[in-house]
């Protein structure tokens, strides 16, 4: 299949010396789309200033999410409001607007046509009565609502100066008077093997017996053990090893005589059916361990939960960070220039104000081939503990705690009049704080709260009032008692008994999307869906997916994700010679600082764009645009990068403007050629072409190499010396490899090192090495597909999109779930991948298909 | 933060109270007073030193065993401190195909399982001996034990594998400290939370209203969320008990960040911080990394190597003289930092006897070569006598393929424990002659 390329982008950024705003409009803004026909006034609506969100907790209870949107204006203007609708049909309109004394009277105009009208006037602030402004016939696409000023009531008081009145919109809601079903997908059927057992049988006598046989047994395997179709069944690891290594043309061996095309193509499918009946059979769904929260979750659900302004302690994970907030998922695409800084690299960067006192614990490490969110490896060691005890204290006790918390007035504050007797004033506030922790409790544990659990936080609230007699003091000890509960700090899933999996319930799969998504717990729109059992519905599910997406919570995918696939970390430690590579480093006072601070900025970028332009997840691999600095342009284009300046201040180690530069050759774009892969998978002296192969394998393909074996011998540091002898480093390498056992490995991996030859230590293009000799980067993919140099290896990944969306369609489940993935979920990465190819690679598809998979909506019965 | 120039020494830190070793007061801290219980008649001390990626055989090497055995090359800056070593050679490990040689190295290297005894990362994973000497005598002091960890690598490369040698179990990291200045506001600057005892007892009932519902793994984590629960309630009881006479010593906090000490500095300071907590009796099990396994990324070793050097690497470029010499000069150097720190506990008076006399110090490494990443004929120097369970000034060379664990069975009964089996092991190493 081949990809369309980039057209979109190539017409605007030839156009991109213009100004960046003329584009937003030709862009389409990516509306949200409402569940069960809400429409949220503060949140699914396109509309300009002077509307706003204002939030109504202060006001009282029924707003839904606690906001609506205001618009203020002159008799005669309008308020006008775009939204999206999915589907054309026939709807019953309904609409809950806001009354209050300085509200004005409005004419309502749906797509231009006058509906009805209403006075929004009422002595108090309240919710007005829900209108019904009867039935439309709306098509798919953006329709528009559109309130005008006409006047006033008699009574109502002009806001800030004579004829402005206020209008305020909870919400709009479309009933579809002709709902039709959800399409389920199609499966497409998939072809049968032909072959019976004994053509099976044959194959492995012929093709791989006399080196995994009773007289040989390679890499510890006797395939003659296995005599009968059980016995492959018993071992279904190792049948998905054979059906890769034949898929791959691993085995048998190049210097082997080979089997015919057909048989080997038989003999895939003969295994893969195999392997899919018996997964069927057995649905032996892995368990996901109860994990911990790592610490940039933890800080986004404490920001979360108690409506933070921001960050707890600074978050290295965070890389990229900005002062204007750029990424804005609801517009559609990213801006064409940004202004940011590297917070893991970068010095004084912004540093967005903090809570003082407040002290991080460590990053968790990542799985070897994985993430930092696997419940096995996550634990709470008594230092751990401490740890936390301590951090949840420390942040209600911050000195700015009042002025960081939003919720600060409603959550922990409370007037109490002052006649009040002993006991009453006991029930006074053991109410109060009753009726606050019924609902915090209920957002941090993300579950129903029973009574037993209610009364304890209760009781220990009283303990605490009766110490210090202040409310505001105990609640703070109960916040910091919430922060330290297993309830609060893993992400629990009830345990399955009856069968061998079940659904999850509707609460553990909010939990599971907000954590996927936002790396943080539920919303309030998502724990409403839950409490009534609406999400778990495959429409509202999708519909969900889709408007997270479009929450800037959603940059966590960038931070969390994209950042620890990339494994971008690595460049933090890479020190590139400092004499052969001097243009690597720049010198401030008596300071060093290092070039890859800005690099690690231009895969994440790349990464965020493809997310928000909801672009093909092949973008990744072959794009035609990258965001640069001009300092980063030149480290790629110039013979000498930074107009040869010397070490001080060599380079801006600040902010940078990143400007969406079109690239002129396919030599650069993708990930895989950025400076910062590159250079972190070199040595200090020159590259090491079996690490980029090794990171190729792991990140690009899914398919990391096994440990090394034990001896592994070590080449020159420096390939002066090697090029001196008349050797390329790839012939010095061949040279070097002289024990068989590492050649099936090796084969696998090598090429795709070599492949990336044209790029130095430091990921800059080279034709030839520095001595003269030739770069020779022709290898094969699996052995199958062939390519010269880096621009065919990115065809050949572009025109067989299924290798790269499977492995990233892998790597993205695995996070979702926080467990390695196994064999038997084959059935349901195949079923992502078939559905991504369908959609072109569309970004949001990959990420809905993960939802939709059967492994991301069940749960296992440990007991199996 | 990076490639920083240096001019001065930046370790300004325990000053106040000068070394470890000349500490004042120190009559203060002695258990009776803290724990105001009969004394038991010595207070043994277990401690681990663990180096990443194995040691240079050839130079490790030793040529003569028994007590008049002679130190070799690598190990020559023991000489002044020989009276107080014993070496072991000749003890193994088996490894387990298909998982990362580092990785297995320091994660199993403490509690050698057997190989059939397999966690599920893959690695035979089992509670480590230091946590099992913790058991028998850790269970009267604040804190249990100390995992520390001289770590420089500010990127998170590795996993958790590779940068802990301590665990409670499958799964259930001791998690090293890497921060001088935690470690330190950890042990001596306890502020008094009170609430979080009440915190505690709170947060427990919600673990065990959870526990059954649910399934046996998470169950397990449970179980060390709770474990956690009750080890840090007794920390808390027994630190505010010694707080009045911790206070009267008034230590001064760390004052540099640890990534802009040298590396000595950075060892010693870790190696010093053991040691206070030994002396004050914060703790009597300690281990300390000196660097994690592998973490190929380059690291500065002041005064050593005048480049950035990526101590992995070295390990398979061994076949190179040069760079073999300059292996060797690293396994001394740290070598030497061992025998600066056991030192400073042969100067710590106990009674009629020493710190180090009542300890039990052990430098080793998972890997005996990390040339070919094997883990037959393992590096052991154990300095002190364990309160007179150890014979030092010699070397006992065991026969070739003598599991390691037997070496821990017999320290884990030095130290008073009743274990007979451990890991893989098939009996014991005598400890005295």
């Amino acid at each position: 299949m081949i990809y369309l390329q980039h057209f979109y982008f190539t017409i605007f950024v030839l156009l991109a010396t213009l100004n960046s705003a003329v584009f937003a409009q030709e862009r389409k803004p990516r509306l949200p789309v409402p569940i069960n026909g809400v429409y949220e006034g503060e949140f699914h609506f396109q509309y300009s200033k002077p509307a706003r969100v204002q939030s109504m907790r202060s006001f009282g209870n029924g707003w839904s999410n606690d906001a609506h949107l205001l618009w203020d204006g002159k008799i005669g203007e309008s308020c006008h409001l775009r939204f999206y609708v999915p589907a054309k049909s026939r709807y019953q309109v309904l609409i809950q607007l806001t009354k209050a004394p300085d509200y004005g009277r409005f004419r309502l105009l749906m797509d231009d046509k006058k509906i009805s009208e209403i006075d929004l006037y009422s002595n108090r602030v309240a919710l007005a009565d829900l209108i019904k402004l009867g039935e439309f016939d709306l098509s798919q696409g953006l329709h528009q609502l559109r309130l005008e000023l006409i006047d006033s009531h008699p009574k109502a008081k002009p806001f800030r100066e004579k004829g402005r009145f206020l209008m305020g919109l909870d919400s709009l809601q479309l009933i579809d008077q002709n709902p039709k079903k959800v399409e389920s997908s199609i499966r497409p059927p998939r072809a049968a093997s032909r072959w019976a057992w004994t053509d099976l049988k044959s194959f492995v006598r012929n093709s791989c017996v006399r080196c995994h046989g009773t007289d040989k047994q390679e890499a510890e395997l006797d395939l003659t053990s296995l005599q009968s179709v059980n016995d492959f069944a018993a071992d279904l690891k190792l049948t998905q090893k054979i059906v890769s290594a034949l898929r791959q043309r691993e085995m048998p061996p190049e210097d082997e005589p080979q089997p015919g095309a057909e048989s080997r193509q038989q003999a895939i499918l003969f295994l893969s059916d195999l392997i899919d009946d018996q997964l069927q059979e057995s649905s032996r769904l892995p368990v996901v361990v109860m994990r911990r929260l790592n610490r940039l979750e933890y800080n986004n659900a404490v920001v979360d939960l108690l409506s933070l302004r921001s960050d707890l302690y600074p978050l290295p994970e965070r890389v990229i960070r900005a002062g204007f907030p750029y990424f804005q998922p609801s517009l559609g695409f990213l801006p064409d220039q940004v202004r940011i800084g590297n917070r893991a690299l970068g010095k004084n960067q912004i540093e967005q104000k903090l809570l003082q006192g407040v002290v991080p614990f460590a990053m968790d490490l990542q799985a070897e081939h994985g993430f930092n969110n696997r419940g096995r490896e996550l634990s709470i060691s008594p230092l751990m503990l401490e740890t936390f005890l301590k951090l949840a204290r420390s942040i209600v006790d911050s000195p700015n705690f009042a002025d960081y918390c939003q919720d600060y007035v409603t959550l922990f504050q409370l007037e109490i009049p002052r006649n009040l007797s002993e006991a009453d004033r006991l029930k006074l506030v053991t109410m109060k704080a009753k009726s606050r922790l019924q609902i915090l409790l209920f957002r941090a544990f993300r579950r129903p709260i029973d009574a037993a659990t209610l009364d304890r936080y209760v009781r220990f609230f009283r303990d605490r009032y009766a110490e210090s007699q202040s409310f505001s003091h105990s609640m703070k000890s109960v916040v910091a008692a919430i922060l330290a509960s297993p309830k609060f700090l893993f992400i629990v899933e009830t345990a399955q008994r009856d069968q061998k999996y079940a659904p999850l319930n509707d609460f553990e799969l909010a939990s599971r999307l907000s954590f996927f998504l936002w790396s943080s717990i539920p919303d309030q729109t998502l724990l409403e869906l839950a409490e009534s059992g609406k999400l778990s519905d495959p429409a509202v599910l999708e519909a969900q997916v889709h408007n997270m997406l479009l929450s800037p919570k959603s940059k966590s995918l960038s931070e969390n994700f994209a950042r620890q696939w990339l494994r971008l970390d690595q460049l933090i430690t890479s020190v590139p010679d400092d004499q052969r590579f001097a243009k690597y480093y720049s010198r401030i006072g008596c300071e060093y600082w290092k070039f890859g601070l800005q690099m690690m900025v231009e895969p994440l970028l790349l990464f965020e764009s493809v997310m928000v332009e909801d672009s093909s997840i092949m973008d990744l691999i072959d794009s035609s645009y990258a965001y640069r600095s001009d300092e980063l342009q030149s480290w790629y284009r110039d013979k000498i990068p930074f107009n040869d300046k010397s070490i001080v201040n060599r380079f801006n180690t600040n902010q940078q403007q990143f400007l969406r530069r079109k690239l002129p050759s396919r030599r650069e774009g993708g990930v895989i050629t950025s400076a910062a892969v590159m250079t972190m998978t070199s040595s200090p002296l020159r590259t090491s072409p079996i690490t980029r192969g090794a990171w190729v394998a792991g990140v690009i393909l899914n398919q990391p190499p096994p440990p090394p074996p034990d001896a592994v011998p070590e080449i020159e540091a420096d390939d002066d010396v090697i090029e001196a002898k008349g050797l390329t480093l790839r012939q010095r390498l061949k040279q070097h490899q002289i024990n068989p056992s590492c050649a099936s490995c090796h084969a696998k991996i090598d090429p795709l090192g070599f492949v990336l030859e044209n790029y130095d230590a430091v990921g800059r293009w080279r034709d030839q090495y520095r001595s003269g000799l030739k770069i020779n980067t022709s290898g094969k993919l699996f052995g199958e597909h062939e390519f010269k140099d880096i621009v065919e290896f990115k065809k050949v990944l572009v025109e067989h999109p299924e290798i790269f969306t499977r492995a990233f369609s892998e790597h993205l489940l695995s996070y979702a779930l926080g467990r390695k993935l196994d064999v038997s979920d084959k059935p349901a990465v195949n079923k992502i991948v078939r559905n991504v190819i369908a959609d072109r690679g569309r970004f949001s598809r990959v990420v809905s298909e993960v939802v939709r998979s059967f492994p991301f909506r069940h749960k296992a019965n440990h007991r199996q | 933060m990076i490639l920083k120039n240096k001019t001065i020494s930046r370790r300004r830190f325990l000053r106040g109270a000068g070394a470890a070793v000349s500490l004042p007061c120190l009559n203060l801290m002695s258990p009776r007073s803290a724990s105001g219980s009969e004394l038991p008649r010595t207070i043994q001390r277990a401690a681990f030193f663990y180096v990443p990626n194995g040691v240079v055989q050839s130079a490790w090497h030793l040529q003569s065993t028994g007590a008049d055995f002679a130190l070799s090359e690598t190990l020559q800056p023991l000489t002044s401190v020989k009276k107080h070593i014993s070496v072991f050679s000749g003890l193994d490990r088996i490894k387990v195909s298909g998982t990362d040689g580092h990785a297995q190295a320091s994660t199993c290297w403490l509690s050698s399982a057997a190989p059939d005894e397999l966690s599920p990362a893959g690695y035979p994973l089992k509670r480590t001996i230091d946590q099992l000497i913790a058991d028998q005598i850790g269970q009267s002091t604040p804190f249990r034990s100390l995992e520390l960890s001289c770590n420089p690598y500010r990127d998170n490369r590795e996993s958790v594998y590779f940068d802990n040698i301590s665990w409670y179990g499958h799964g259930h990291v001791a998690k090293s400290m890497r921060d001088p200045r935690k470690v330190f506001e950890r042990l001596f600057q306890v502020k008094e939370h009170r609430q979080h005892a009440s915190v505690l007892d709170l947060v427990q009932e919600d673990a065990r209203s959870l526990v059954n519902d649910l399934g046996r793994e998470d169950q397990q984590k449970l179980k060390e969320y709770m474990e956690s629960v009750r080890t840090v309630e007794l920390q808390i009881q027994r630190v505010h008990r010694k707080q009045d006479s911790i206070n009267r010593l008034k230590l001064q906090s760390p004052i540099e960040p640890w990534f802009e000490l040298d590396r000595d500095e950075y060892i010693q300071l870790m190696g010093d911080l053991m040691i206070l907590a030994f002396q004050t009796d914060m703790t009597r099990v300690a281990s300390l990394m000196v660097a994690p396994e592998r973490w190929g990324a380059p690291q500065i070793v002041q005064g050593l190597f005048d480049k950035p050097i990526v101590h992995h690497s070295m390990t398979h470029g061994q076949g190179d003289p040069k760079i073999q010499a300059d292996l060797a000069k690293l396994d001394r150097y740290h070598i030497e930092q061992f025998r600066v720190l056991v030192e400073k506990m042969s100067q710590i008076k106990e009674g009629d006897s020493t710190l180090l006399d009542q300890s039990m110090f052990l430098f080793g490494s998972g890997l005996s070569s990390g040339k070919t990443h094997v883990y037959s004929d393992l590096p052991i120097v154990i300095a002190g006598k364990a309160g007179g369970m150890i014979q030092t000034n010699f070397h006992r060379r065991e026969e070739k393929g003598t599991p390691v664990a037997n070496l821990w069975v017999s320290l884990l009964q030095a130290m008073g424990a009743e274990t007979k089996r451990l890991g893989d092991s098939t009996g014991n190493v005598a400890l005295t002659s």
